[in-house]
């Protein structure tokens, strides 16, 4: 038999010699079977730049950080109604997060049982009857189980539905904000938390009814970084005089033009907040915590509450008392980071997920949440706060992901000058801490402590079993 | 229901054009000038959203916030904005939607935005945005005042990277 045109064409290019070929290079960079040791790359006071920069490691987080951690996926609020749903991620592990027809609400991996499909495409959605699969109509329930295989009879007696089913993912919830984790062993939700749990109370407390409610409209921005390069920005607070003076100086050009009597709107303050003296920052604490959370105490002395403080008061007082009202009005901090997914800033009932895409993209998800009962000035003042720190056309958060992108462009580079210039350091503040407990570290706010803490976590999690 | 007015809509089409032209010549000043003072600079990030109060937005400036951020585009210290983004707007399809009870008129157009920004990134320094503008307009003597620019980009929804220039 002639053989095909195909096989004829094919001959045309000869098979490789596998024995002439020098392997020395191959063997080289054949994989290792000794675990990489991702510890080294932590020293007390400084990081190797390939932890921001290197795929490999990326690939690492996803299974040793994301997948062992509680992340924060969905506000119980965003999926009301039974057959609601929302899709999230858990590190680069799509999420549906679905109220079932009995009010309880699960999560399931967005991934057909069958051939790996995505369930879900779209955020949000309802899905009273199940989530059918668009490719061969494998329909599950919202926890997961497989209710229905189209042409089951093909299958032969073969398929149990049982043993098809997609494996919930472990969620808790924590007044109200759910989470969830891949990791079957890890400690409840409330002593992931921490001391940070009283950065959540903080929010809800504030409700003058008990209750905050989701807004609808989610702001997302992207950067082409990697995701610890924002967990390392938004509690620094040395860096807004010099990456947002642009911003400062604008707004300062602005307030001179302004007549005596008229107001500075807020988000002009929002930007005269990162011009603050250097020793204000010093004064004020940072908080960290174990696994790698922290917050800072003070809220950077921008006001952007200015007029509905008395009506809002009132309704909180009638809510809870006036000794409590005014504990909870005198908490005062700035934004708590709850490493590794979520940043949280009560004041301003506003949530960012961190979602890590690639080693060099990230996604910042931004969830603004009502005071319910509380004047509607109080949720507009939330708006305004959240888009000034979410919006990628902030003129804050402009210049923070060109220093993102410009941080991967410098760390990236392919050969460094010298050992030096393979390092990050990150010891500012190394000995200035202010009070030490067992849930908590306090320091000061110029401090880059947190950064410090969010790497002890970042080693215990690599370092761990994978 | 469309206003059709020859003579007004051409009037109205070319300050409508000459209005992205100021953005793309980077008068900023004049750009101000063709704005009201209590005027709204708004971007959604969803047609859904009535009002700018109903949630976030990508851009919800009032007009101290519109002077600040054309000021700090010009700035060399901006490092989110240096060098300065320049655009190329193709403004199509305006039409005067109606007049309101004041005399004022809403506004819509296609429009296209070509963004460029040199970074060193190749193909991802040039930036195609577009959607329907929807301008409120109120006569002012000889003149039209902006009360307020509505960008309704058709990827609101999307994720965005870093945003300088006004669309």
């Amino acid at each position: 038999m002639e053989p095909s045109v195909e096989a004829q064409a094919r001959a045309d290019y000869p098979a490789p010699d596998s024995t002439a070929q020098d392997n020395t290079a191959l063997d080289n960079t054949a994989p290792d079977n000794t675990a990489p040791d991702y510890n080294a790359l932590v020293r007390p006071s400084a990081v190797h730049r390939s932890v921001y920069t290197d795929p490999a490691i990326f690939a690492a987080e996803m299974r040793a950080i994301f997948g062992r951690g509680w992340i924060y996926l969905a506000h119980d609020s965003e999926v009301s109604q039974a057959g609601d749903y929302v899709t999230r991620h858990i590190g680069t592990t799509g999420v549906i997060v679905t109220r079932d027809r009995d009010g309880a609400i699960h999560a399931i991996a967005n991934r057909c049982a069958h051939r790996g499909a995505t369930l879900c495409a779209f955020d949000k959605g309802s899905a009273p009857a199940g989530h059918i699969c668009p490719y061969h109509g494998w329909n599950f329930t919202a926890d997961g189980r497989l209710k229905n295989v189209p042409n089951r009879a093909n299958y032969d007696g073969v398929l149990d539905l049982a043993d098809h089913g997609i494996k919930p993912v472990r969620l808790e919830s924590y007044r109200g904000f759910l989470f969830g984790t891949l990791d079957d062993a890890i400690v409840p939700l409330v002593d992931f938390l921490g001391h940070m749990a009283t950065s959540i109370d903080d929010l809800v407390d504030r409700s003058p009814s008990g209750r905050v409610t989701c807004s609808p409209f989610v702001l997302r921005h992207h950067y082409r970084g990697n995701w610890k390069l924002s967990f390392e920005n938004l509690n620094d607070t040395i860096h807004p005089g010099f990456a947002h003076s642009a911003s400062v100086t604008s707004a300062k050009h602005v307030a001179k033009t302004l007549a005596d009597d008229q107001p500075l709107v807020a988000s002009l303050g929002m930007m005269l907040a990162n011009g603050k003296p250097l020793q204000f920052f010093q004064d004020l604490d940072m908080v960290v915590s174990p696994r790698g959370h922290s917050y800072i105490g003070g809220h950077m002395g921008a006001n952007y509450m200015p007029d509905t403080e008395s009506e809002y008061a009132l309704a909180l007082i009638a809510h809870h008392g006036e000794a409590e009202a005014a504990r909870i009005l005198g908490v005062d901090r700035h934004l708590m980071l709850l490493y590794p997914s979520s940043t949280w800033h009560a004041r301003y009932q506003t949530v960012r997920i961190v979602r890590p895409v690639r080693h060099d993209l990230t996604e910042i998800i931004g969830f603004t949440f009502r005071l319910e009962g509380a004047p509607e000035e109080t949720f507009r003042n939330a708006v305004e706060y959240c888009t000034g720190a979410n919006s990628a056309a902030s003129p804050v958060i402009a210049d923070d992901l060109e220093l993102y992108e410009r941080i991967m462009d410098g760390n990236g580079c392919g050969a460094s000058a010298n050992e030096n210039s393979e390092w990050v350091p990150i010891g500012r503040g190394l000995h200035e801490d202010r009070e030490t407990t067992p849930g908590f570290t306090r320091t000061p706010a110029t401090s880059e402590a947190f950064i410090r803490n969010q790497f002890v976590a970042w080693a215990a999690y690599m370092g761990g079993p994978a | 229901m469309t206003v059709m007015d020859a003579g007004l809509h051409a009037e109205i089409a070319a300050f409508i054009e000459d209005e992205a032209r100021l953005l793309d010549d980077q008068d900023f000043a004049a750009w101000l000038d063709l704005f009201d003072d209590d005027c709204r600079y708004w971007v959604p990030i969803s047609r859904d959203q009535k009002a700018p109060g109903d949630g976030v937005a990508h851009f919800n400036d009032e007009k101290q916030l519109m002077a600040a951020r054309t000021h700090r585009l010009m700035n060399p210290r901006a490092f989110g904005a240096e060098p300065s983004p320049r655009t190329a707007h193709v403004v199509s399809g305006v039409r005067i939607d109606r007049v309101d009870a004041n005399g004022g008129l809403v506004v819509s157009s296609s429009q296209i935005v070509i963004e460029y920004r040199r970074r060193d990134r190749f193909e991802a320094d040039s930036r195609v945005f577009g959607g329907r503008f929807t301008h409120r307009l109120r006569r002012d003597g000889t003149n039209w005042r902006i009360t307020e620019k509505r960008v309704d980009l058709i990827n609101a929804v999307g994720s965005m990277n870093a945003l300088a220039a006004p669309f």
